[in-house]
């Protein structure tokens, strides 16, 4: 998946989350946004609907499933879901089916 | 009033909460009861008598009859029918402590296949067991007037295959996905809107490219694309049908089109595929002037706000026009293709209303008598002349059990003439006339053009010597007629007859009703403040000459009048 794709996904999925936010806290659609650790402002509820919206956009694209609801990840500060940048890249090292 | 809402879940009801007060329903106050204590929560004190509530619940949850069937076990579907009687019963008893009470029907996931080929035979299939569950459900809170069952499957059907998330349901408790959500919160919206008097009652429409193809101006009526062997043509008939459907449901339809009012009216009139015709609009203006301005001459002519229409137009820029000129008026994006028409109408949540009243159902030809009505008055010279032709009765009947949800209707919906703009529910305004010093009347209308149906309501307080007016409203359709002052002639003899001295009508004021104030301005009482004007009952007030009054709450005698 190149880079370009990965942050459509990312910012497909930051709409579905935004909907669940009030317009003051909704996340822009930028690579440096936070999702994850110090800075962000989904609560755990909405970083598992982000990262779940992910997963199933992530999936459609690359035909196959994929697993994003690692909880190692989602607890680091310094895991691939601490920005929208993060996330871009990782997402990029994923292969399609 | 800002919305507010109640939500009782057997899952994690949260993101949904998010969604309705961010997104559906933007800053509502969203309160969710405990997760997973759904009886605990129907049983409890819940937020107070003027929240709605959502009590949505898996079937598994509500019927252990059902779990174990979907199971594959074999069940007697009469426990599972007892588990849901148990069910409403516990439902019902809450709503007596809500303002109203949603209640989506149960569902399975699409993925859920149960027996296959036998899931819709009778004491096998799970589908089968399920849907008898939903149709019990549905009779049995079918006689509450303030609980309404919800069509939940739609909304998975809407959602696709990912309606339902086992994932979801394993990381966080909340079994749907967020397309689910997106459509039940817009369907609760609109639902709490129809319940608040704010359901839209007229479309008003442009005729090329909407109600027909081609420019009818430059084809002709025998030129236009309409039905015949011709997908777009049959998709232009298919709109004009759903259009007509929506006129039983009591919505109004009128025309604004920049055309030559006489060609246009040609098509309605001779082309052998319309299904709208002259009697099916309440109005239209159909000219070369500014659509802004003919938007607003239709809603004065048939006496209704911004708020209650609905704009429809092929054009991208009269559609701005309208939002720019009369914000209030829905103004939908409307799709270039027709075959997508009807889709697009029937996805308009604004419609909505809690009650279907024989009032709505015959409102076409209400509105179409109204037309002849003015058509009259312009040829009647004076307005004392108009008035005395009409030949109008006006009966006065107290609220019973039979105009009780027409009454509820009116009063939660009237804006202009409403002297209080009180909003209760049905049973809020059963308990309020309950009360010994509490007296409603209610105005049905009828002139020679037709009948009105119950179009007026005073309703009284006695307090020893006084009479306070509590509701004084007149719908907009029978405005002007010297019905507002047979509606006074009314009170002031039930004031009478009750043996109080003075009658005190005090208005709210509102951003709506300055007719109202314009009406008691000129209605003869005595101004004892800005907004408060008060009648010496001992003194008669007259009935209009040309009124033939009807007393039918036997309440009166002939001496009272």
């Amino acid at each position: 998946m190149d880079r370009e794709r990965a942050l459509e996904l990312i910012y497909e999925a930051i709409d579905v989350v935004n909907q669940q936010l009030p317009a003051t806290q909704r996340l822009p659609r930028d690579p440096a946004t936070v999702i994850v650790g110090t800075g962000g402002s989904l609560d755990s509820l909405g970083i598992v609907n982000f990262v779940l919206a992910l997963e199933e956009k992530t999936a459609d694209a690359l035909g196959r499933s994929v697993q994003l609801l690692m909880p190692e990840w989602l607890g680091a500060d310094d895991g691939p879901f601490q920005t929208v940048e993060r996330l871009a890249t990782h997402l990029t090292m994923l292969r399609p089916a | 009033m800002r919305n507010r809402l109640y939500l009782i879940a057997d899952f994690n009801a949260d993101t949904f909460a998010r969604y309705l007060a961010n997104t559906a329903m933007p800053d509502a106050d969203v309160k969710v009861a405990p997760f997973g204590q759904v009886y605990q929560a129907l049983t409890g004190p819940g937020p107070g008598t003027d929240w709605p509530a959502l009590v949505w619940t898996q079937p598994e949850t509500v019927s252990d009859a059902f779990r174990r069937a979907a199971a594959f076990e074999v069940v007697d579907p009469a426990q599972a029918l007892d588990e849901v009687d148990a069910f409403a019963s516990a439902v019902k008893r809450f709503a007596q402590h809500a303002r109203s009470v949603f209640v989506p029907t149960w569902t399975q996931p699409c993925w859920e296949r149960g027996y296959g080929m036998l899931e819709w035979r009778p004491r096998v299939g799970v589908t089968h067991l399920l849907a008898r569950m939903n149709l019990a459900l549905a009779d049995a809170l079918a006689a509450e007037p303030t609980i309404f069952v919800l069509d939940a499957a739609r909304w998975l059907a809407a959602a696709g295959p990912r309606a339902v998330s086992l994932k979801s349901w394993y990381a966080t408790k909340t079994p749907f996905g967020p397309a689910v959500f997106e459509t039940a919160a817009a369907d609760l919206a609109a639902a709490l809107d129809g319940l608040g008097g704010r359901a839209r009652r007229l479309i008003i429409l442009d005729l090329d490219e909407v109600l027909w193809g081609g420019i009818v101006g430059e084809v002709g009526w025998e030129g236009i694309t309409l039905g015949g062997h011709d997908h777009a043509g049959e998709a232009f008939v298919d709109f004009q049908r759903a259009l007509k459907a929506l006129t039983r449901r009591g919505i109004q339809l009128a025309i604004a089109s920049k055309n030559d009012e006489a060609v246009a009216l040609e098509v309605i009139d001779r082309h052998p595929e319309m299904q709208l015709r002259r009697e099916d609009f309440a109005a239209w203006r159909i000219n070369w002037a500014d659509k802004g301005h003919n938007v607003a001459a239709l809603l004065r002519e048939v006496n209704l706000g911004p708020e209650s229409a609905v704009f429809i137009d092929d054009s991208a820029v009269e559609r701005a026009r309208i939002m720019n000129a009369i914000p209030g008026v829905l103004t939908p994006d409307w799709p270039d293709d027709p075959a997508r028409y009807r889709e697009t109408l029937a996805g308009l949540r604004c419609f909505d209303a809690p009650h279907l009243t024989i009032e709505d159902r015959e409102r076409k030809g209400m509105y179409t008598a109204e037309r002849v009505r003015k058509e009259t008055l312009a040829t009647a010279g004076d307005l004392e002349t108009w008035l005395r032709s009409l030949n109008m009765t006006v009966s006065v009947e107290s609220l019973t059990a039979a105009n009780l949800v027409r009454a509820t209707q009116l009063l939660n919906k009237t804006n202009q003439l409403n002297m209080t703009t009180r909003r209760l529910a049905q049973q809020e305004l059963q308990q309020w006339v309950n009360e010994p010093q509490n007296l409603m009347l209610t105005f049905r209308v009828a002139d020679r053009f037709g009948d009105s149906g119950l179009t007026g309501i005073v309703g009284l307080t006695f307090e020893q010597e006084t009479a306070k007016m509590t509701d004084f409203l007149l719908s907009c359709r029978v405005m002007g007629r010297n019905v507002e002052e047979t509606m006074l002639h009314a009170a002031v003899t039930h004031c009478r007859a009750r043996g109080v001295s003075s009658l005190v009508a005090e208005l709210t004021p509102t951003a709506r009703n300055a007719p109202c104030l314009a009406f008691l301005e000129r209605s003869g009482l005595t101004r004892t403040s800005a907004y408060q004007f008060r009648w010496d009952v001992q003194l008669p007030y007259g009935c209009p000459p040309w009124v033939n009054l009807d007393d039918r709450t036997g309440a009166v005698s002939t001496a009272d009048r």
